[in-house]
């Protein structure tokens, strides 16, 4: 059977979207004014429509998840501000849909994560997302604490994909 | 506890210090936010430096500082607990040293802001401190944890570069060896500060325009000149240039284009991330390689426009591994007086 239908309004789903973050419990309020689309620079040039995504979760649409138009938002936050609605976080939202997207295995394709093998890497060995700092290096004790910060997160699955991860596991393989 | 207390209150300073607001930082101690993207423009925190050195304020960065980690939260690499310990830790270690953090880059401005915004929430918290308990210290052998605590009242208060130096205008304009010389100027604020949730303590300052920038422009002797796309995001937008660069390179385009088309001789702005985007040379290839068309406008950060008004050596001062297109000639312009 089909996900979706024009006819599904599925209350559970609905629910599981929004439970995690209190705050995207506040989409109920929307008015579908679509003042969030009008000065959206994602909606400008894609099909990334804020509104239509506000209506799927709102109906408990499982499409949602799958579409790949929550990965255009560009988390500028206009949107909220222009919100006539004082507590819809509408980037928040996005951000807790591509994470329920992820979770379930629809996330970006490998590619797109691909660009941030180096950014991770040089996070949890630098502290920087940039090949070094300008200045002095984040001393190591200071690095383990970023690294124990970010375990069980998904950048350190990224990291494992770097080069620098590569070279320790071969040593560490070659070492037994 | 109080989060929303973080911003540096900038009223009350003004009401405090009618006179002259810069003495309300004297006798401070400062401390300069280090954005990654300093990296390819290091005049945007050399200058800032250097300004505040003749002004008299001392000021030192932070070396146990990290990157804010914006950019994975933003892509779902970290969770929001994740990322407020990471805020925090840097919070806590800038705490220990300062009064007062400066932010050049919006995102960095931002991502603190909004890791504090995150412990509203009473799970978020709760998740935050679990994770900032599980760092441990070793002290002679033996462990210790939980050495960073969420902070209830931290005496550190963060200001935006853009805030402070239109807060001391007057300073800085007596520290300018050059004036802009009739260039007309269009200004790019970014997205992280026209949208900073900061500001909704009034809707005026919320909705209302941010004009910071232009003041700032006609202080030092410029036009600035107002074009479409003033209000537009620079097309990096959370790494989209990066995952669908075509798409977001558009936005870019439009940007640089609307500018260029009024008129501006350059394009000023206080981010750092803002500018990488719209000078990366790469970038500007592609433009003229997908939309036919070669724009050429200059961009500068504030901080190096200072600079460059101060009469702050070139090398110093102006993006020295990211030469963005025809600086040099505003360059020439400007200290040609």
């Amino acid at each position: 059977m089909a996900d979706h239908t024009e006819a599904d309004w599925n209350w559970a789903f609905y629910k599981e979207l929004v439970e995690d973050v209190d705050e995207n419990r506040n989409i109920i309020q929307c008015i579908s004014c679509g003042k969030c689309v009008g000065d959206c620079p994602a909606a400008k040039v894609s099909t990334f429509n804020s509104r239509k995504i506000i209506q799927k979760v709102l109906r408990g649409d499982k499409c949602v998840l799958k579409d790949s138009d929550i990965w255009h938002c560009y988390l500028c936050e206009r949107c909220k501000r222009v919100c006539p609605k004082e507590n819809i976080n509408i980037p928040l939202l996005i951000i807790n849909l591509r994470n329920e997207s992820f979770k379930r295995g629809y996330g970006p394709r490998y590619t797109d994560l691909r660009k941030y093998v180096e950014m991770s890497e040089r996070f949890l060995t630098k502290g920087t997302v940039l090949e070094e700092p300008l200045g002095e290096n984040l001393p190591q004790e200071r690095i383990d604490e970023l690294n124990i910060i970010c375990d069980f997160a998904r950048i350190k699955y990224v990291f494992k994909a770097s080069k620098e991860k590569q070279k320790l596991k071969r040593k560490k393989s070659e070492g037994k | 506890m109080d989060f929303n207390n973080l911003a540096l209150d900038l009223r009350e300073i003004e009401k405090e210090n009618p006179e002259n607001p810069l003495d309300y930082f004297k006798e401070k101690k400062l401390c300069l936010f280090n954005a990654c993207l300093e990296k390819y423009f290091p005049g945007v925190r050399w200058g800032f430096q250097d300004l505040l050195e003749e002004l008299q304020l001392e000021s030192s960065t932070c070396v146990n500082q990290s990157c804010c980690s914006g950019t994975f939260f933003q892509r779902n690499l970290i969770t929001r607990a994740q990322f407020s310990a990471i805020n925090e830790r840097n919070l806590s270690e800038m705490n220990q040293q300062a009064d007062i953090a400066f932010f050049s880059c919006n995102g960095c401005y931002n991502s603190l802001l909004r890791g504090r915004d995150f412990l509203k929430n009473p799970e978020v918290r709760g998740k935050t401190q679990d994770i900032l308990n599980s760092i441990s210290k070793e002290v002679e052998g033996e462990r210790y944890p939980g050495i960073y605590n969420i902070l209830e009242n931290p005496k550190l208060k963060l200001v935006h570069d853009l805030d402070f130096l239109y807060l001391i205008r007057n300073d800085v304009l007596n520290t300018l060896k050059f004036d802009l010389r009739n260039l007309k100027v269009a200004v790019h604020y970014g997205c992280h500060y026209l949208n900073q949730s900061r500001d909704k303590k009034t809707l005026d300052s919320y909705l209302g325009s941010k004009n910071k920038l232009e003041g700032l422009i006609e202080l030092f002797g410029g036009i600035p000149v107002d074009y479409q796309e003033r209000e537009s995001c620079c097309g990096w937008g959370a790494s989209q240039l990066l995952i669908n660069p075509r798409e977001a390179l558009k936005v870019t385009y439009n940007k640089l284009k609307s500018a260029e088309n009024v008129g501006a001789d350059f394009l000023l702005m206080p981010c750092p991330t803002c500018l990488y985007t719209l000078s990366k040379p790469e970038y500007r290839n592609n433009i003229e390689k997908w939309f036919g068309e070669k724009l050429e406008i200059p961009t500068i950060h504030l901080n190096e426009l200072i600079s460059i008004l101060r009469g702050c050596e070139e090398e110093r001062c102006i993006s020295l591994t990211q030469k963005t297109p025809r600086l040099e000639e505003i360059f020439e312009i400007i200290t040609q007086q």
